[in-house]
């Protein structure tokens, strides 16, 4: 894989193959990933950059029941910021993660056009593998 | 790996798999389809997703997958699976997150020749009537308590508030009401994202298309259905938006410790699942009645939105502008069904997946006025080829707890049809047909392109061949709308 995370193929739906060198980089390149398959994220830095009033911040703390849980949470999580804010997020702080909790403080902003709409971030296949290098995973997304 | 040799052809188009394949498997598990269609479940991940679907407890017969089958999450898409209410389980998984997504068809009294002339004004004015597109806001704001009515009304409600014509609930799968639903059961957040989004297309595979009728195959079915060649119809195809997709992430999240709890075992942890007579399980039902209903309502403001287009283009420059419902199916449900097993009635939980109801003549769950030829089926075709209207047929009630497909199915990922296809060029190439397109992204657009879905003809050609449902008419789009 180069980069962050890879797009690999599935017949209806998103599918990213995503690694870290520890969780935390494990969910920031997952959000990263996902806001690719959203909008091209340089155009989000950019309007950043020439309108930051209109640039969001926000913390985030969850809990959940194992990795794979809070993985799918953090990432639904952004998703529905995202609705609400009607942004998206591109810059990801992971401050903490363990298997059962997540603290992170996320910035985004508006983007001109949306690529495709994500309806959800499937528990489909999901399994966090811990590799010599890190940690891997693959996440599907329903479109 | 499971293999083509490893499955048993039943029939020319049922091809069935062994119990004994894999040690976790309940029942059997079979596939509807041609030889090429069969061919093309194992380019991608369609039978193992269906293998693992026969592990759930309870199941009845057989998981099946419909013709139009392709690789989802959990359940392949197409995919049909019946529980029995002791012993089975509900899966959120098993219905996806687009809860009751669907397709309704409109018919009217006008000829393609009559709106030649305003096709354009028309599509622009649908655009503007039916909001679409990521985040879209919907046609109508509800309160907090009001959504609580609306979700737990369905259509009745849409009714009440001046949204729908009597004739539109009778022409719904279930009246438009799916019964049971609690809003007690449904998250702050999923209530949240459904307020404002009441009468809104979404995006994606979901769309707005005006057709004509250009084949009639069964004269009688169609003048039951009020349908006849040369005339213009309306498909729109959309689901349960934000609120639906929020109760399924919300129950799939909340039942992952709810499985070891009761010891079920699962290949894959989208197949998440609870004992349908259990606390947890009631929950989910209730909360997803609730979802079923919101997509109820929220096709059923979109068609008020057709009709609002068709009379602001259409006043005083055609006859008659009316738009009556001819028929609004589901796609995405868990529902209790009443069929016969073994020689015995039972009522069981059927899980459709990307799959549609049809029950055929004589069946009580079909409007009165149609119970004579039996339900109609929607089967959307991809963008710019044809459309299929079918009838459920008895054969449906005996193979598939009275089920048949959805759609043309995917055959190439989106990634793929990216790589082949341009939305721009997409465009014109429709356009050079004679179809007005409007979308909201040209990747959008591209990604649904029609070389990326299986020919819409051979899938109805199967069911029609099988005995699930008869053709009765096909439809050819004039102009459509992406979200």
């Amino acid at each position: 894989m180069n980069g962050r995370f890879e797009e690999i193929e599935h017949t209806a739906d998103i599918a990213i193959r995503v690694c870290g060198r520890d969780l935390a980089e494990l969910f920031a390149n997952g959000a990263y990933g996902m806001a690719c398959q959203l909008t091209d994220p340089g155009e989000v830095n950019q309007a950043h950059f020439d309108e930051p009033s209109r640039a969001v911040e926000l913390s985030i703390e969850l809990e959940a029941y194992d990795a794979e849980t809070l993985l799918v949470a953090w990432l639904e999580e952004l998703l529905y910021l995202g609705e609400r804010e009607g942004c998206v997020f591109t810059d990801f702080d992971v401050l903490e993660v363990t298997p059962a909790r997540l603290r992170a403080i996320v910035r985004g902003g508006p983007v001109r056009e949306y690529w495709r709409h994500i309806k959800a971030v499937t528990f489909s296949d999901l399994e966090i593998v811990h590799t010599g290098a890190g940690y891997e995973t693959t996440v599907v997304f329903d479109v | 790996m499971v293999q083509k040799s490893d499955f048993r052809r039943v029939d020319k188009y049922i091809w069935e798999l062994p119990k004994s394949f894999r040690d976790d498997m309940r029942v059997p598990a079979r596939l509807f389809g041609d030889a090429e269609l069969f061919d093309a479940a194992f380019r991608d991940r369609t039978v193992e997703q269906l293998i693992n679907t026969a592990t759930l407890p309870g199941l009845v017969k057989y998981a099946m997958a419909m013709p139009d089958f392709h690789q989802g999450y959990g359940f392949p898409i197409g995919g049909v699976a019946a529980m029995r209410l002791d012993t089975g389980v509900i899966s959120p998984g098993g219905v996806g997150y687009d809860i009751n997504c669907g397709v309704r068809l409109l018919g009217t009294y006008l000829e393609q020749e009559e709106i030649a002339p305003y096709l354009r004004d028309l599509t622009a004015a649908l655009y503007r009537a039916c909001p679409s597109g990521v985040g879209g806001k919907g046609r109508v704001r509800v309160s907090g308590r009001e959504l609580d009515a609306l979700v737990t009304q369905g259509a009745k409600w849409a009714l009440k508030r001046g949204l729908a014509q009597p004739g539109d609930l009778v022409h719904t799968e279930e009246g438009g009401c799916l019964p049971g639903a609690d809003p007690s059961k449904v998250s702050a957040r999923a209530k949240e994202r459904g307020r404002p989004q009441v009468g809104s297309l979404g995006a994606g595979n979901h769309f707005i298309e005006i057709d004509v009728v250009d084949e009639i195959y069964d004269p009688q079915a169609a003048e039951v259905f009020g349908l006849w060649k040369g005339q213009v119809a309306v498909q729109i195809h959309c689901g349960s938006r934000g609120f639906g997709h929020q109760v399924c992430s919300d129950y799939v999240k909340r039942l992952q410790p709810v499985v070891e709890k009761y010891g079920i075992q699962l290949p894959d942890r989208e197949l998440v699942c609870a004992p349908v007579d259990s606390p947890e399980g009631r929950d989910y039902y209730g909360a997803m009645a609730c979802a079923v209903n919101y997509a109820f309502v929220n096709r059923q403001v979109l068609v008020m939105g057709v009709r609002e287009a068709f009379e602001q283009v259409l006043a005083g420059k055609v006859k008659d502008f009316g738009v009556f419902q001819v028929y609004g199916v589901t796609h995405n449900i868990a529902k209790f069904e009443e069929h016969e097993v073994g020689g015995r009635r039972m009522k069981l939980c059927v899980h459709r997946k990307g799959a549609t109801r049809a029950f055929p003549p004589g069946h009580p769950g079909v409007p009165e006025d149609y119970r004579d030829v039996g339900q109609p089926v929607l089967v959307p075709g991809s963008m710019g080829t044809a459309s299929y209207v079918l009838v459920g047929a008895h054969k449906a009630m005996e193979l598939t707890f009275g089920s048949t497909c959805h759609g043309a199915g995917r055959v190439m990922s989106r990634r793929k049809a990216r790589k082949r296809v341009r939305g721009d060029e997409l465009r014109r190439e429709l356009e050079e047909q004679g179809i007005i397109i409007r979308a909201g992204s040209m990747k959008g657009l591209a990604e649904e392109a029609p070389a990326a879905y299986k020919d819409v003809s051979r899938v109805v050609e199967v069911v029609h061949g099988v005995g699930m449902a008869r053709k009765v008419a096909r439809l050819r789009p004039l102009a459509v709308i992406k979200g």
